[in-house]
């Protein structure tokens, strides 16, 4: 007989536990996609607004990789139990923004009374994620590639620090594995489309497509098969073909053959910090990405995420996001969220305050992303990219650049072949949003 | 509850012995009710009406309906449509789909590697699979320790499976890798094709041999011993007895495992490509149902992959006709 009162009291507070905290807070639901220190660092940034205030309770859920959340949150919103928020790469934004699916940023601080003042945020972050001056998403973990070298590998090979063009560098590459300071002068990191042909051309200041890369109109294509460009997937070849850049492949993650020092150098995110902090146990520092020569380098583009607001919630749900939205556009918080992940802030009154504190002092290597992100003035090659299907495109980019790598095909017919495969899905993404932007 | 009727044993259909039934199915399933014997079987006649049959069928049905017919029907709709990932716009675009499929050399080259693949893989979980087998039948002692042995690899998960051979075989920090260029074999399945061709073979191989090799183990068993006994009063030493007499027997079973490799090749080896090479280098990996599960999962082609499907769906229909069509002939089941 014990049990069964036991379960019935047990059921009955639980009851009175549910209807109070109905009562007491709204919750929503944060999809995200990241993992390991970093996902820690999202449970870390929810507590810390749960604990804030009494009104809303954010329940974050990790849900897999970029690609998985998105696949989640495409599921989930066609059998109408979408989430109130998902995070959603910088990739997808045209899917986001004509999937039918969101309410912008803009649109929902404006109608809950916390109005969102768009010169805030940093240029690069404005340009990419938000249309005719309206944000689309909530900028959230925001990062661009940059140069991480072991110093020590440096100075054993007689140098003081990786040179800031790429005809500085290649010697130095090649002089490391010559000189058998290490047999893996750089690795590739398996998002280089990212970092070594759309930076490339945004720091060079060469068109990737047409359109300024996109941003003015659906019907853009992609040029990046003439010029500049051809010579990079030039010289990754031969860097490659030499063995004096590695590729990582499955099995492991390119950052570590960087952080367990078998690697010299890797072109990665900036978020890489929070990895290379953990694990790296030599010294090491970081540069800005190398360019070349003769060119004044332009700024970078920015990678990472942003969160999604989707439609189909009641107002109260509304109310709680945006006050969660006005939460994460706090000097402290993304002072915080700065310096306790390596993604850059996205507003400047965070970086000025991050440099008011001497942070940059103490830790050089966190200011280069913010730097190079904001240096000189944008032009239309390096506003953003705006591209419908991207990670279709990418997929394809990848693979022909690849079989150029292999020597299956050259460079030049590599490159004609990848702008030809990607023109062809820009095509049928504006077949299918005609009349969209 | 008390048995009602105890001396109703469970229906037991061994030796040619009386077949009997408990209660309800005794009164259903037995013409006019009858005594029970065994040699009526269970035809269509001896159902009373079709409210048995359909309830005994209805679960297979339901899963068969949920599972398989639904899906197939939507992604046969998708493939004559574009469509928006989150389904706010869809346009009917009739054969597109399919045209540019056919005119990809990028498919055509994933079809070529397909074949490649599922040849290679055939064979050699076909053959090492019989190999173990044969030789496992020929060990006294331990026999039950190596068949568990061999068994255990088709507990592991592909994905593990892959990532495992993955790292095994990559060629900055995997073990073996480090053997293959000891021995002074350039191993990179990571800028060469063929090395990561042949280690998608290695790694759905290893996960496969074991379903073959279980199967084998009890074809063998059941090659009648009286015959090996008189192959073996006439000389016949163990591997002539096994090419001449054990291996014509068990044509039946060879196969059936012939057309399942090639089903679990086609089919279920996404996830081994997907955590072993990611169907790369170049797409050098990228076999057809990774292609299906790359354009719909990973980068969101609908269309694309849905007409993918029903072109996999398809071959799959032809290669299974086509194998009872013309390599059943060769097949002996009478023993």
């Amino acid at each position: 007989m014990r049990p069964f009162y036991g379960a019935f009291a047990g059921a009955g507070a639980l009851l009175l536990a549910g209807l109070s905290s109905v009562q007491a807070a709204t919750e929503i639901e944060f999809w995200h996609a990241m993992s390991g220190t970093l996902g820690e660092r999202v449970d870390e940034l929810v507590k810390k607004f749960n604990d804030s205030q009494k009104d809303y309770v954010v329940k974050a859920i990790a849900k897999g990789n970029y690609d998985e959340v998105l696949n989640g949150t495409i599921a989930a919103y066609r059998a109408k139990r979408q989430p109130e928020i998902v995070q959603s790469n910088e990739r997808s934004f045209l899917t986001m923004v004509n999937s039918g699916a969101i309410v912008s940023t803009t649109e929902l601080m404006a109608q809950q009374g916390r109005p969102v003042d768009v010169s805030k945020f940093i240029a690069p972050v404005v340009s990419y994620y938000a249309i005719d001056g309206k944000l689309q998403a909530m900028p959230f973990n925001s990062s661009t590639p940059i140069l991480f070298y072991n110093r020590d590998h440096f100075k054993a090979a007689g140098f003081d620090k990786p040179g800031a063009t790429w005809q500085e560098l290649e010697p130095q590459l090649d002089a490391i594995k010559a000189k058998g300071v290490s047999k893996c002068a750089m690795v590739l990191p398996g998002d280089y489309e990212w970092s070594f042909l759309e930076n490339y051309s945004a720091v060079n200041d060469i068109p990737y497509a047409t359109k300024r890369n996109g941003m003015d109109g659906l019907d853009t294509s992609f040029v990046f098969n003439k010029g500049k460009l051809v010579g990079q997937v030039e010289r990754m070849k031969r860097l490659v073909t030499s063995g004096v850049m590695q590729l990582a492949g499955q099995g492991i993650i390119p950052i570590q053959l960087f952080t367990s020092g078998e690697c010299s150098t890797i072109i990665a995110s900036t978020a890489s910090h929070a990895a290379v902090v953990a694990a790296a146990k030599f010294d090491w520092s970081a540069a800005e990405l190398p360019y070349e020569q003769g060119v004044t380098p332009k700024n970078s583009v920015i990678g990472g995420a942003a969160l999604w607001t989707l439609k189909g919630h009641t107002p109260e749900k509304y109310k709680a996001i945006a006050a969660f939205y006005d939460f994460l556009a706090k000097t402290d918080t993304q002072v915080w969220w700065h310096q306790a992940t390596g993604y850059v802030p996205v507003t400047t009154a965070a970086y000025d305050a991050a440099k008011a504190e001497g942070y940059y002092q103490k830790n050089p290597t966190r200011e280069i992303a913010v730097v190079q992100l904001m240096r000189g003035t944008p032009s239309d090659n390096s506003l953003g990219f705006r591209i419908g299907n991207s990670n279709q495109i990418n997929v394809a980019i990848m693979e022909e650049v690849s079989a150029a790598f292999l020597g299956k095909k050259p460079v030049q017919q590599a490159l004609d072949d990848a702008v030809g495969r990607g023109n062809e899905v820009l095509r049928r993404y504006e077949q299918l949003n005609a009349g969209k932007k | 509850m008390p048995a009602r009727n105890s001396t109703a044993a469970l229906p037991v259909a061994a030796g040619g012995g009386v077949l009997r039934l408990r209660w309800p199915f005794r009164r259903l399933l037995l013409k006019g009710g009858g005594d029970g014997q065994a040699e009526s079987g269970l035809k269509r006649a001896h159902f009373r009406d079709w409210r048995l049959p359909f309830w005994l069928l209805a679960p297979q049905l339901f899963i068969l309906l949920l599972f398989f017919f639904i899906p197939s029907i939507r992604a046969l709709i998708q493939a004559f449509q574009l469509t928006d990932p989150f389904g706010a716009t869809t346009q009917w675009v009739g054969f597109q789909n399919f045209e540019r499929l056919f005119r990809s050399s990028v498919y055509w080259s994933s079809a070529q590697v397909t074949l490649i693949f599922t040849i290679a893989q055939n064979v050699l979980t076909l053959s090492l699979a019989l190999l173990l087998a044969f030789a496992s039948n020929h060990i006294l002692r331990g026999r039950g320790v190596y068949r568990t042995v061999l068994l255990l690899p088709y507990a592991i998960a592909p994905a593990i499976a892959g990532i495992m051979l993955a790292f095994l075989f990559n060629p900055r920090v995997g073990p073996v890798a480090h053997m293959l260029q000891e021995l002074g074999l350039d191993w990179d399945p990571n800028r060469n094709s063929w090395h990561a061709l042949s280690l998608i073979v290695m790694a759905s191989s290893w996960k496969h041999i074991c379903y073959n090799y279980i199967f084998l183990v009890a074809a063998l068993l059941s090659v009648p011993q009286s015959i090996l006994e008189s192959a073996y009063l006439d000389g016949a030493g163990p591997i002539q007895r096994f090419l001449r007499i054990s291996l014509p027997m068990i044509t039946p079973t060879l196969f059936f495992l012939i057309v399942i490799n090639f089903v679990y090749g086609l089919f279920e080896t996404f996830a081994i490509v997907d955590a072993t090479t990611l169907g790369g280098p170049a797409g050098a990996t990228s076999i057809l149902v990774y292609k299906v599960y790359q354009d719909g999962f990973v980068t969101l082609d609908l269309g694309s992959s849905a007409a993918q499907s029903v072109v996999l769906m398809a071959l799959a229909l032809f290669l299974t006709f086509a194998q009872f069509r013309f390599v059943e002939r060769r097949v002996n089941y009478s023993v």
